[in-house]
């Protein structure tokens, strides 16, 4: 009986294999005909940029209803493209090990409200940048502290390894400083009252404490900091091409008007 | 006669053949090589190493905090559902048997969301305590699949003359059937452990800072990605091994016991 089993599952083994290699081999092929194909194709239509984005950060890159990722940068992007002439495409990457698949060359740039920070520019270039935020702390309606000093003895979040993290990260005196996969987590969790405070960048604390929550959350303070904190397009270190497409599309809108009437329709400060 | 008792229950790591002590099984190997790489890693390369080291440690703590609680909660309700499966009374035995094909049709995953997310709102759990309901309830059911194959692994013939002897069902189930089906449902209730211990990574989306949650922390603060699940998953692999090999000799002495 059990020789039975083990030479049926040989075979069943044999036949995956089987299928695996003619599956491979016909892809292959299939690339083979496309690259001619395309390649004479390519000069002629203007390039596609591959545009990552963790679109779960409202208002600047969220999923609609009809599943295609909208927001602020995404328009600003879009316009950019435009002017530029590249075509952007914007593909849904969560935000931990965004900036490794850039690395890996999964993607071309990251639009993700990526603050320009020192330690990022050691590992990748940046855009110029698109816009500057701040830091905002979140709180619950009821809470009274109006700094994090307020706030020793509670529980703080923020979302992973954003510029909000950094600036609870090495801060003393929390119960507990949690990190959440998606800012709307982290909310989340504040609306429930298992944390008391999350810190995160100024468009999306005011989205949160405006639209979905507004009767829950409050803005408690804006974290002052000596440096000012720019957003801007990350892509891979050297990769000048894609960078000065980005950067003519960004000085192109910001030059004729187009990034403040984005940026008045999406009621941005 | 023990052979043919012998189940295999769950997905927990290969265990070692009790019949293989040499020096050069998979089991050696792997452990030599592990914990030879931790060491290099944490001495000779220290400038990340240690740093990821020295961060992740606290994350080992609460991923065994979790792991035992759960395992415990999921053994008392796994024998209680082990025990409803085999019971005569309907209605408890259609709880039982309900209870096990509702959680074992949703994925772990799900199940933490949905606990932790969805009935949060309802019932403000503590995030750690969320993660161990979650993993109770779920292994609380594959359980229950163990405690039910142990259980009817008896031979009937027990039941039959504990019951011409005068015991009551409840004192034959205790004192005569459990005793006897420990034997066989150690083994698979120390795979479970393992698998639970491995699904514990799952509850890093609840924001639990266990070991693969301050993994991912420092590694999207320092940009070592590399470095840091290199770390990770070792860690991971020394802990499963080591408990691997609990439940091997455990097998071993049991097995010792009952050719006595």
């Amino acid at each position: 009986m059990k020789s039975l089993i083990k030479s049926l599952l040989f075979v069943a083994a044999c036949a995956v294999l089987a299928l695996g290699v003619v599956g491979c081999g016909e892809k292959k092929e299939e690339k083979k005909a496309e690259a001619p194909a395309a390649a004479p194709a390519a000069p002629a239509g203007p390039k596609t940029i591959i545009f990552a984005s963790d679109a779960a950060y409202p208002p600047m890159q969220y999923v609609n209803d009809q599943k295609e990722i909208v927001g602020f940068e995404v328009d600003v992007i879009k316009a950019a493209a435009e002017k530029a002439g590249f075509k952007a495409e914007f593909k849904n990457v969560a935000w931990d090990g965004i900036f490794a698949g850039l690395a890996a060359g999964k993607y071309d740039a990251i639009s993700s409200s990526v603050s320009i920070t020192d330690e990022r520019k050691a590992s990748m270039d940046f855009s110029d940048p698109i816009m500057s935020i701040e830091q905002m702390l979140v709180v619950g309606v009821k809470e009274k502290a109006t700094d994090l000093a307020g706030l020793k003895g509670k529980s703080i979040g923020a979302q992973i390894g954003t510029t909000s993290y950094l600036v609870i990260k090495d801060v003393k005196g929390f119960k507990a400083i949690k990190t959440y996969d998606e800012v709307g987590l982290a909310m989340e969790d504040l609306v429930k009252g298992s944390i008391q405070a999350v810190v995160a960048d100024s468009p999306v604390a005011v989205d949160y404490t405006t639209k979905k929550h507004a009767d829950k959350i409050k803005i408690a303070a804006t974290l002052k900091s000596d440096k000012v904190e720019n957003i801007g397009i990350a892509v891979k270190k050297g990769n000048k091409e894609v960078l000065d497409l980005v950067n003519k599309g960004l000085a192109a809108i910001k030059a004729d008007g187009t990034f403040d009437k984005i940026k008045e329709e999406h009621k941005m400060k | 006669m023990n052979e043919a008792r012998t189940i295999d229950v769950g997905e927990g790591a290969a265990i070692p053949s009790r019949s293989d002590w040499g020096l050069f099984n998979a089991w050696t190997i792997s452990i030599t090589g592990a914990v030879g790489a931790i060491l290099y890693l944490y001495f000779f390369q220290s400038t990340p190493y240690k740093r990821i080291a020295h961060y992740v440690a606290d994350g080992i703590i609460i991923t065994f905090q979790v792991t035992i609680m759960s395992i415990l909660c999921a053994c008392c309700i796994g024998l209680v559902v082990g025990l409803g499966r085999v019971s005569k009374n309907k209605a408890v035995n259609l709880a039982a048997s309900t209870y096990v094909e509702v959680i074992r049709g949703i994925p772990l995953l799900v199940q933490l969301f949905y606990i932790y997310y969805a009935l949060g709102r309802l019932l403000n759990v503590h995030d750690l305590t969320a993660a161990v309901i979650a993993m109770s309830v779920c292994y609380g059911a594959y359980m229950g699949e163990v405690f039910r194959a142990g259980i009817t692994s008896i031979d009937k013939g027990q039941t039959e003359a504990a019951r011409s002897l005068g015991f009551n069902t409840k004192q034959t189930m205790f004192l005569v059937i459990l005793p006897q089906a420990w034997h066989t449902i150690l083994p698979p209730v120390g795979n479970e452990f393992i698998a639970l211990l491995k699904d514990t990574s799952l509850v890093s989306i609840l924001a639990v800072s266990d070991l693969l949650r301050r993994g991912r922390e420092i590694s999207s603060e320092s940009f070592l990605y590399f470095e840091t699940y290199t770390l990770v998953a070792l860690i991971y692999l020394v802990i499963t091994l080591i408990l691997s090999k609990g439940v091997s000799i455990m097998e071993a002495r049991l097995s010792h016991y009952a050719r006595q």
